[in-house]
């Protein structure tokens, strides 16, 4: 979020502000001058293997168009508010210690949304608009002796800002900190997010993009094997699980609940995905509640026999339990554990070894080390190597890569689950069905993927987040969906072609996951979204995306919808997002706006078949007048001609 | 040929390098210039063709009870694992191989017995393709600065160095020649590149003969002159690219590097590229861990890691920006050594080089460097790349690393380099291939007296008569990005492993989907496009003079009209998207070769392979873009589009 428009953007260039900020300070001015000249948002974010750290601040994106007015008046290169948004505070005289570029003097606006950090120091503008949803903890550095008072900012996007200002001589006037301290952990001050104050209207509503029941349709269900049940209507079968559910036609309402029961936290095997022809089917549940007696349940073994059963061309069953069987088996003592394969008949069980919500918050931890802000050069890769962030990547990709292929080639039905099922089977479950079903790799079908797999089937965002709560040593904290994004990433790395969607896209996402602006991401799961109003007190953060959908568009986006994607995850194909995980970093600048290059031969090649079918069609229209009493003619009606732009 | 043992060995099995459970059988055949493979599988034809100058090592293994296995490395990182049943077979197609892979004589190379089918008119244009005097002249040499000196003609001066070179137009002959006994070899100054904007230069030579103390006159009035052919700046570089440490032992043997108090106005500046040894070494680490079948991820990373080899490459392209920015924005001369200054000093003048100037970044331009700064300047091909037997202390892959250098930098400049990595990598091929004439010899001289000219064929007009392969999409000459010094970022993530050379034949290894094909094929269709445009427009004047004609003479028109239409029918057919860029003109829609099966890697067959189901083998990437037939019998959406494309695949 650190911006500045340096020396020329002062003047009249109106994309420069949206450009990654302190890199601009450092060089290259012909590089500069020619992203500048595009002054379209897309453009702002561009290249392929390096991108995006285009520019954070919502309010910018959110209407480009005002901005783009206001930041070519120089004068007006200030805060643009939102909608209800306020200033709470304001300091002069602030120091901000950019680890790239040096000490900075400012001024520091805080608002109930975010802080705002200006300084005209050197020769050129530099700006810092950071929502407060990114904090995750800020502490006070050094004595109260000292003349200064510095205060750090821990960010959840691998970001840590310092900041120094002089001590308050008015001992009674808080700190400009203290007050954003109040304002960046709402939930533990009782007041409201501010999601639920931004009051932006936009063309589309992004409530309405994912509804169940359509989905299923969408799937095929109900068919003979498979019907939607209103058990969990108000959520009195499991209070995590979405209100509708696919289960198997034979087992009654009655007996799901018995399954329930032996099921962590009521999370019964449920339908995810189904495959349209074999009828090979995903689902997913929570671990059974096997306990050191190895205890047993007729009703869940018949449950699995009924998935089995549900699909006439295999005779098997894949239990896929995520975790390490290490892992497993622990959870026996805790009541739970994993299916015995003399209980199951038929079932065989895999272990994926995904490790739990700890070793990734840890493993994330130790990449922040490694990355922010500064790269120790001589040890890159083995330093790299040592935060195993790559390593579970690759587990978590494989785990899916094996799901998807026994679901397509072995045509066999497969059951998902880790301890809750809500973080590791939310993973694998929608990363498969992302390499199963092209729908998903639309912008609207990966919308959907999250609102279904993620959303309603409860992965416990405003946990593992902790929107707005200072507690952040929280051990429930932990960056799982990240994960999920970034394996998102590798395979969009391997098909260039296949997503609709582009980097900048998947980086929205994850800004906004923090950022506390839309609802989406709020509360943990869909009963609490309900009880809370969400999508009545909130925008969705896809009533954004979809208003403006050519920005998150992959301009190479072939509509593969029909094939299967299976990604290799050999280690020489997953890198480092560099894109995220070192945006912040100047020496990381986009090199080349190659996006756009992208954009120019396709927009050639579409412009072409326009006035070839154009010709074709004068061609046909002056046949077919010519040869009007010729029935049968030979001219075939034009089709429609597929481009990719 | 007397060296082929056996011709041919039957029921031969080919391991694929990452599943030794993928097998494929078929017949080995030894020819003069080649291995064969033929696969026997009923209905495949397939063939496996090795040169014997490529290949770099035969291993035979302990025999198992399957069979004898033959381990072949080749230059081009090729490895192939045959499994021969017959332990005698084995090791006399050990024996014959190793031979044939070691010519003892220059004569025997495949340069000299490769003939196409070229007419001896054309063979010679081939040679005329690149002229290194238009390069001068094209930075505007000579001038009043710079002068064409005839002193090396018939190579008296230095024997290693071409016979044209350019110096300050104030060096005379007897400057020159005593500078030249005071450099290693006779490897005296010599312009490499010129920018005739600010009048900066880069000059080569090799390490003084400085030992502790020594000094010489010339070679200081040389360097002068070097430093006074650029007017506006009153010092110059020396660029020794050596680690400090080598250039103070090679005092010992009376060798150095030049005294900043005996050269007037010099900066000296060590850049510390290793030696010929360590990049050889490093090199071999590299590449073991390339062939680990399933490494950890730590295997992996800290492999790569330890053997140095980014570090390396870094180290070179440091040194290039070193000097290009020298160059360009502090407009001073640089003079670049190492200790012969045919190895690191050729790889950083071409880095610096491809930095510098946009046209060493196009397809015709950087065959001239590579013409200039390493053939002509006597970069020592036979010997690093064993051409033929030799001391194997002499091998070493700087060449590969130059070609690393420019990869890495197209990864970062997408759009700035006109050519592709097939480029560069069929370049790295043919450098070890003995294909062709132009990387036989060790320099100039040695290419004279083995009369390549008149008997080989040239690399470069192949490469330019094959250059639609070769051209990057997404090349724009005129973005202002693309102009000018490019200014390449040297943090550590910056740069990566290439798995397009070092791993190149391990297609289970390639990305799923190539955008770079997937542009090419979209070029390649918009081309089409406008010819169809060309077309249809014809075809309207056509049909509008028919329109004249049918009014006239009704009925009759009709009946021909079909054949008058038939091309056009064809264009419709081909229009639907499976194979969109495949058959537009001569269209043949059944036979769709759209980006299906250009993003559909070669590889498809491995669909199919059942061991994937288990699972055990995903270090390979074995599955690709599958496909399955639409998705229901009603999905009425794309009537005509799929079911041909996925039939085809």
């Amino acid at each position: 979020m650190e911006k500045s428009g340096s020396v020329d953007s002062l003047g009249s260039k109106r994309s420069s502000s949206r450009q990654p900020s302190v890199d601009s300070l450092s060089s290259t001015s012909t590089s500069r001058s020619d992203r500048s000249a595009q002054a379209k948002p897309p453009s702002a974010m561009s290249s392929d293997s390096v991108s995006t750290s285009a520019e954070f601040s919502p309010e910018l994106r959110v209407k480009p168009k005002i901005s783009a007015k206001a930041i070519r008046d120089s004068d007006k290169e200030e805060l643009q508010l939102l909608p209800n948004e306020t200033v709470q505070d304001m300091a002069q005289d602030v120091t901000y210690f950019c680890p790239f570029t040096g000490a900075l003097r400012g001024t520091v606006t805080v608002t109930n949304y975010r802080l705002f950090f200006k300084s005209m120091d050197r020769d050129s503008t530099f700006m810092l608009d950071l929502p407060l949803g990114v904090v995750s903890r800020v502490e006070r550095i050094g004595n109260a002796s000292s003349r200064d008072v510095s205060y750090g900012l821990v960010c959840k996007d691998v970001r840590n800002l310092r900041f120094a200002h002089k001590q308050m001589e008015d001992t009674l006037r808080k700190s400009i900190f203290e007050v954003l301290m109040k304002f960046a952990f709402p939930v533990s001050n009782g007041l409201p997010i501010f999601a639920f104050e931004y009051g932006q209207v936009f063309p589309e509503n992004g409530w309405k993009v994912y509804d169940a029941l359509s989905e299923y349709k969408r799937q095929g269900i109900p068919n003979e094997s498979w019907r939607i049940t209103k058990v969990n209507d108000h959520y009195e079968l499991c209070d995590t699980y979405p209100s509708t559910l696919a289960v198997p036609v034979n087992i009654p309402d009655e007996e799901l609940k018995r399954v329930a029961a032996f099921r962590a936290k009521g999370r019964i095997p449920v339908l995810s995905w189904i495959h349209p022809e074999s009828q090979a089917t995903v689902t997913r549940c929570s671990q059974p509640m096997v306990g050191v007696n190895g205890k047993r349940s007729k009703e869940d073994e018949k449950y699995l026999q009924a998935i089995m059963d549900a699909n006439a061309q295999s005779h098997k069953l894949f239990i896929f339990d995520a975790r390490p069987s290490v892992n497993a088996a622990a959870n026996k003592m805790k009541g739970g554990g994993y299916e015995s394969e003399d209980a199951y008949q038929n079932a065989e069980l895999v272990f994926l070894d995904i490790h739990n919500i700890h070793v990734m918050r840890e493993s994330l931890r130790k990449l922040k080390e490694v990355v922010y802000p500064n790269i120790e050069d001589s040890h890159w890769l083995s330093n790299l190597e040592s935060t195993h962030w790559l390593e579970h990547i690759k587990l978590i990709l494989a785990g899916a890569l094996r799901i998807a292929d026994k679901v397509e080639s072995g045509k066999t039905s497969v059951v998902v689950h880790c301890s809750d099922g809500w973080d590791r089977t939310a993973q694998l479950t929608s990363l498969s069905m992302l390499m199963l079903d092209g729908y998903y790799r639309t912008i609207r079908g990966f919308e959907v993927l999250l609102e279904k797999e993620w959303l309603s089937f409860g992965h416990r965002f405003q946990l593992r987040i902790g929107h707005g709560d200072k507690n952040h040593t929280d051990a429930d904290r932990s960056p799982v969906f990240i994960q999920f994004i970034d394996c998102v990433w590798q395979l969009t790395r391997q098909f260039p072609a296949a997503f609709e969607f582009n980097e900048y896209f998947l980086v929205t996402i994850l800004d906004h996951l923090y950022s506390c602006l839309f609802g989406t991401f709020l509360c943990n799961s869909e009963q609490q979204r309900l009880k809370e109003e969400i999508p009545k007190r909130t925008v969705s953060l896809w009533s954004y995306i979809n208003s403006q959908l050519e920005d998150f568009t992959n301009p190479l986006y072939v509509n593969y919808s029909n094939h299967v994607l299976f990604p290799a995850v050999s280690l020489r194909h997953l890198e480092l997002w560099v894109g995220y995980y070192i945006r912040w970093n100047p020496r990381m600048r986009p090199q080349e706006p190659i996006h756009q290059r992208y954009k120019e031969l396709l927009a050639k090649r579409a412009e072409l078949q326009k006035r070839v079918d154009e010709l074709q069609r004068e061609v046909a229209n002056r046949s077919a007048s010519s040869a009007s009493e010729r029935p049968g003619s030979p001219t075939r009606s034009i089709t429609p001609v597929q481009t990719f732009v | 040929m007397e060296h082929i043992r056996l011709p041919k060995v039957e029921n031969v099995k080919l391991l694929d390098r990452i599943s030794h459970r993928r097998r494929r059988v078929g017949t080995l055949y030894l020819t003069a210039t080649h291995t064969i493979f033929v696969e026997s599988e009923a209905g495949v034809r397939n063939e496996t063709w090795v040169l014997h100058s490529l290949v770099c090592s035969v291993d035979k293994l302990a025999a198992t009870p399957s069979g004898c296995p033959l381990l072949i490395h080749c230059k081009n990182f090729q490895v192939l694992h045959f499994i021969i049943s017959k332990e005698q077979e084995c090791h006399d197609i050990h024996l014959s191989l190793q031979r044939l892979s070691q010519p003892e004589s220059y004569d025997e190379l495949y340069c000299f017995s490769y003939k196409p089918n070229v007419d001896e008119k054309e063979r010679r244009q081939e040679w005329d393709f690149l002229d290194l005097k238009a390069d001068y002249s094209r930075m505007g040499l000579p001038s009043s600065l710079w002068k064409l000196s005839p002193v090396n003609q018939h190579y008296k001066v230095s024997d290693t160095y071409p016979a044209d070179l350019f110096v300050p137009e104030s060096a005379t002959p007897p400057v020159i020649v005593g500078s030249s006994k005071f450099r290693s070899r006779g490897r005296f100054p010599a312009l490499s590149y010129y920018c005739k904007d600010n009048h900066a230069a880069i000059c080569r030579s090799s390490q003084p003969l400085s030992g502790f103390s020594a000094r010489c006159l010339e070679d200081e009035q040389m360097l002068e002159a070097i430093l006074r052919s650029n007017p506006c700046s009153d010092f110059m570089y020396v660029v020794d690219t050596r680690p400090k440490l080598n250039a103070i032992a090679n005092r010992a043997a009376g060798k150095g590097y030049e005294n900043e108090d005996n050269y007037s106005n010099i900066k000296f500046q060590f850049v510390g590229i290793e030696n010929i040894h360590v990049m050889r070494n490093s090199q071999q680490k590299m590449l073991e861990v390339c062939e680990l079948r399933s490494p950890s991820m730590s295997d992996f990373l800290e492999g790569l890691e330890s053997s140095g080899w980014l570090k390396h490459i870094k180290a070179v392209l440091d040194a290039g920006i070193f000097i290009a920015k020298a160059v360009a924005e502090e407009g001073v001369s640089v003079l670049v050594h190492c200790s012969d200054g045919w190895d690191r000093t050729s790889q950083v003048c071409s880095v610096a080089c491809v930095l510098l100037d946009p046209y060493y970044r196009t397809l015709r331009g950087f065959m001239v460097l590579i013409e200039k700064d390493w053939v002509s300047f006597g970069h020592k091909f036979s010997h690093r790349c064993k051409h033929v037997v030799g001391d194997p202390k002499e091998v070493s892959p700087i060449i590969d690393q130059l070609l690393e250098c420019v990869w890495q930098l197209m990864e970062q400049f997408p759009c700035a380099f006109e050519f592709n990595e097939r480029f560069l990598i069929t370049i790295h091929n043919h450098v070890y291939s003995c294909q062709f004439g132009n990387f036989i010899g060790n320099n100039q001289r040695e290419r004279i007296e083995l009369r390549v000219h008149e008997r080989t064929h040239s690399l470069w007009s192949y490469l330019w008569a094959n250059r639609t392969d070769y051209t990057n999409p997404l090349y724009r000459p005129n973005h202002s990005q693309t102009q000018g010094l490019l200014r390449a970022s040297t943090s550590p993530y910056s740069f990566k492993f290439w798995k397009g050379l070092y791993n190149r034949f391990d297609h289970g290894m390639h990305p799923r989907q190539s955008v770079e094909d997937y542009l090419r094929a979209i070029q390649e269709e918009t081309q089409q496009l406008e010819e169809q445009l060309s077309s249809h427009t014809q075809k309207i004047s056509e049909l509008e003079q028919e329109q004249e004609c049918s009014d006239s003479c009704k009925a009759a028109a009709f009946d021909k009209s079909p054949t008058v239409w038939a091309p056009g029918n064809n264009l419709g057919l081909a229009n639907t998207p499976q194979d969109y860029t495949g058959g537009f003109i001569t269209g043949s829609p059944c036979q769709p070769k759209g980006p299906d099966s250009i993003l559909l890697p070669k590889s498809m067959n491995q669909i199919s392979d059942a061991s994937f189901s288990n699972g055990s083998d995903q270090e390979s990437g074995i599955a690709d873009l599958s496909c399955r037939s639409p998705l229901s019998e009603d999905s009425t959406r794309d009537p005509d589009s799929d079911e041909a494309a996925y039939s085809a695949a």
